[in-house]
């Protein structure tokens, strides 16, 4: 699940604000073509399947290289190290790679690199954040550890049953086979999701505790090598026989750890810092920023999307009219303008509007706001008994925008509504996952791989890891299922698209808004490029 | 310390006192000779108000503290909005005849919200002193009355609390017990005053201890001691009101820094909470580099009436001093 941990971390640290301490020695290196970026403390050893969130993820994104490759434009994926990927039933795939692709330690990639780079990545005893991607190849079940009464894995008394997933297997160097336990049409798309990375040799001789020497030092085999990594920068430098479509252009990518995303900013505005692709959200106001960075400043609409969560837990919500009033009840528009000056774009559906399979409007008129109707539902229903929590989390920057929307509920619903605040995060996640919470709760989703698909099964399938709300509508599950075994993209987008009309008559969360990326450079650069995953494409950057 | 003559005479008509009238009253017309000669026959109390009458600093700082305390107890006094009104299109407005102070991040008015800040600001001061004031008063009589085992205990203790520093323990306290959207507006503040109370209390206590034991040798204390007064009556008639004046004093400095701490509380978003408004959640709101370059109003009305209230409690607190330490005369 990539809940949008970087949003959060973005204005936890904007909190702490005052006490700027820029951690810039001086200007940046002498060499042409050098750029420093903002980077921040990545939580987790630099594995594709462990890393989950941005700070992590930047660095790998720049070093490894997988069997498809997401247009820094489009999102579309692009074959990258696989020559084809060929299903006739979507349910057998056969992938064969490109010859003579290089990791950075001078090894090729061969298609046990990725065979057994998954297996290892879903193997249960592993313990990889990331396994739930391999969830739809056959055998994956085999791999993982059973379960205690509490739900809890439990490899030491029920190791799994196999140690390798039935439905990879290796054809020659060059080939192999992946088989699906169901069918899954938009399988090629979620491959280009750094899980699916494929690891050297030298990342299996690794001995040490969930590879950590390898973590610390990881080799991938894209555009750029990792060539140090310490506490306060990583630098990354063009790794020369690379041998892909995506080349970087600068020589050098130093990643300085920034703690506070405000001193960040200073840096680029002095000059200090080359790139940071956080604005602090008090210098949207205004856009003063754009002021600060004339002519070097750029926003890109990325796969976020914030949404509010009804809680089971809560009988208010059982009536749609209650829950049609309250998303009828706000206004978006004037919530995105006032208060994120525009660095969001109201929602009108569930999913975001830079992937494959988008359409505007499925959520129709419970997301368009209009008083008159809601106040009339919200009646209807009965009104809501008490007062109604709002839960967000405290580092995230959240409260002022749930302060608005309470007060515009209490002004156009005449309801009572209290704004909740977290201290942190994982305080406020906890607490979703035990569902402790009444009332509603906030959510967010930044997308795995650009597919209407990421937005849909995994946060509303009946049973599904992100389903925060216990979403369950047999119809709904039924339209996934078909959709997933379709022959082509096409058709299964038609079918997702569908059942995301489902949820506009359900309302099993209110869709907020869908976020877009703020970004600054120096005057040292040209031009850069953002990707929708709101990562930094370097094969674009260019120096003045 | 000084003493007070005209309490003296009926304190030492006890029932069961077995010596004749005439000493008693002999002494009695003693301590009073001793002392009438260096000012004329007024209690402590009007020879200090004598003295503050006459000077400017009083006047300007009672002046701002009733004010203030007005604007607490009735806020409707200073403004006929209701601060809890928000028309988010109006977000951010710069000061205008309608709008005062302008309008803050979510369109509410700043003059409203500011005026209505006040109250949990000066209750939480006044409460945190007059709590401090309490707690300290009494350990630290018990401390220098009673010394021996008792005082080493009591200080020793006291001690360990003032090594606490008070944000530090502040912060702990309410993120232990943290206010949600249910708890009472009075609860809440309550909250905050324990916390402050529990750390800022060993200030006092040692003030008052020494006072004590400054007291206790005096003539006048001995001699009710002597004359058979109880312990209880000794202490409250005669130890604790004579040793009450650095403590009046402090307190009233004190009280100004509190209404700081719950600001900084607050600021971090741990003191006050809503529905209760405070100008530490105001300033904390309207802080970002970027508000403030786009919107400094947000932040400059909330921060000066929060400066001139404690200015105001401090500069009360330093004339005070000067009107009833007659040392510093």
């Amino acid at each position: 699940m990539r809940v949008t941990t970087r949003v959060d971390a973005v204005a936890a640290l904007a909190a702490a604000g005052l006490m700027v301490s820029s951690c810039s020695g001086g200007t940046p290196a002498a060499s042409g073509s050098a750029i420093t970026v903002r980077g921040c403390t990545p939580e987790n050893p630099l594995i594709g399947t462990s890393t989950n969130e941005v700070c992590g993820g930047n660095v790998l994104d720049a070093i490894t290289a997988k069997l498809v490759h997401y247009n820094p434009d489009t999102a579309a994926p692009e074959l990258d190290i696989a020559k084809s990927i060929e299903t006739t039933d979507a349910t057998n795939f056969t992938v064969t790679l490109n010859q003579g692709y290089k990791f950075a330690d001078g090894t090729e990639v061969k298609a046990k690199n990725f065979v057994d780079a998954w297996n290892w990545g879903a193997y249960g005893p592993n313990g990889q954040l990331n396994s739930y991607f391999f969830e739809p190849i056959a055998g994956y079940n085999d791999v993982q550890c059973g379960y205690t009464a509490e739900g809890e894995a439990d490899c030491e008394n029920q190791p799994p049953k196999a140690e390798t997933m039935s439905g990879l297997k290796v054809v020659d160097d060059y080939t192999f086979t992946i088989t699906t336990s169901s069918p899954t049409s938009n399988l090629e798309v979620r491959l280009g999701y750094t899980a699916f990375m494929p690891q050297p040799d030298a990342f299996f001789a690794d001995t040490s505790e969930g590879k950590k020497t390898f973590g610390d030092a990881p080799v991938g085999a894209g555009p750029y090598k990792l060539t140090s990594k310490t506490d306060t920068e990583m630098v990354l430098e063009k790794f020369a026989d690379y041998s892909g479509k995506n080349t970087g252009s600068v020589d050098k990518i130093t990643f300085r750890i920034y703690n506070d995303t405000s001193a960040a900013y200073n840096d680029v505005v002095a000059n200090n810092l080359d790139v940071t692709d956080v604005i602090p959200s008090d210098q949207l106001v205004d856009d003063a920023w754009k002021t600060d960075l004339e002519g070097r400043n750029g926003v890109r609409d990325t796969g976020i999307i914030q949404v509010l969560t009804f809680s089971p837990k809560d009988d208010n919500f059982k009536n749609t009219k209650m829950r049609d009033a309250i998303s009828m009840g706000f206004d978006r528009a004037l919530i995105t303008k006032q208060i994120f000056a525009g660095a969001r774009t109201p929602a009108t559906g569930w999913v975001s509007p830079v992937v494959d399979g988008y359409k505007a409007d499925a959520c129709g008129e419970n997301c368009t706001f209009d008083a008159a109707k809601a106040k009339q539902l919200y009646t209807e229903a009965g009104g809501y008994k008490g007062t109604m929590p709002i839960y967000v989390n405290g580092d995230g920057g959240h409260k002022l925008w749930a302060d608005a929307f309470c007060n515009q509920l209490k002004q156009n619903l005449g309801m009572k509504c209290s704004v909740e605040v977290t201290p942190d995060f994982s305080t406020l996640r906890k607490g979703i996952n035990a569902r402790e919470y009444k009332g509603l709760y906030r959510g967010g989703w930044q997308m795995d791989y650009p597919s209407i698909e990421n937005f849909l099964t995994p946060i509303y399938a009946t049973g599904a890891s992100s389903n925060d709300g216990d979403y369950s509508n047999p119809k709904f599950d039924a339209l996934l299922k078909q959709a997933a075994a379709a022959k082509t993209n096409d058709e299964a987008n038609a079918l997702y698209q569908q059942a995301e009309e489902i949820l506009g008559q359900d309302m099993p969360t209110i869709p907020l808004w869908y976020q877009q990326s703020q970004f600054g450079w120096s005057t040292k650069i040209k031009s850069i490029k953002m990707t929708p995953f709101s990562t930094f494409d370097f094969g674009s950057v260019v120096l003045n | 310390m000084t003493e007070r003559p005209n309490a003296e005479p009926e304190n030492l008509t006890q029932p069961q006192i077995m010596q004749p009238q005439a000493e008693i009253d002999a002494s009695a017309r003693e301590v009073n000779l001793d002392l009438q000669p260096a000012i004329s026959a007024r209690s402590l109390g009007a020879d200090a108000w004598e003295a503050m009458r006459r000077s400017p600093l009083f006047w300007i700082s009672a002046s701002l503290i009733v004010i203030f305390v007005l604007m607490a107890i009735f806020p409707a006094l200073f403004t006929n909005k209701d601060p809890y009104d928000c028309p988010l299109e109006l977000a951010r407005e710069a000061p205008s005849p309608d709008a005062w102070f302008g309008k803050d991040l979510l369109g509410c008015d700043v003059y409203a919200r500011t005026i209505y800040g006040a109250r949990a600001s000066i209750l939480v001061g006044v409460l945190t002193a007059f709590v401090t004031a309490v707690i300290g008063v009494g350990i630290g009589t018990a401390g220098g009355y009673v010394g021996r085992w008792v005082d080493t205990l009591l200080s020793r203790t006291a001690d360990v609390f003032f090594a606490i520093p008070l944000l530090l323990g502040g912060i702990l306290i309410m993120f232990t017990f943290p206010s949600t959207a249910e708890t009472p507006y009075m609860v809440v503040v309550f909250k905050v005053v324990i916390a402050m109370a529990i750390l800022g209390w060993p200030n006092i206590f040692r003030l008052m201890r020494s006072s004590v034991i400054q007291v206790n040798p005096l003539e006048y204390v001995q001699a009710a001691r002597a004359l058979g007064g109880s312990p209880w009556r000794v202490v409250t008639s005669h130890v604790v009101p004579n040793s009450m004046v650095p403590v009046i004093v402090v307190s009233t400095i004190d009280l100004g820094a509190y209404i700081a701490t719950e600001a900084t509380l607050s600021f971090l978003g741990i003191g006050l909470r809503e529905p209760a408004i405070s100008w530490g959640q105001a300033i904390s709101d309207a802080s970002g580099l970027g508000y403030i370059r786009a919107a400094p109003h947000m932040l400059i009305f909330p921060s000066v009436f929060l400066s001139l209230t404690v200015l105001a409690f401090i500069m009360m607190g330093e004339v005070v001093r000067d009107a009833m330490d007659p040392k510093l005369r």
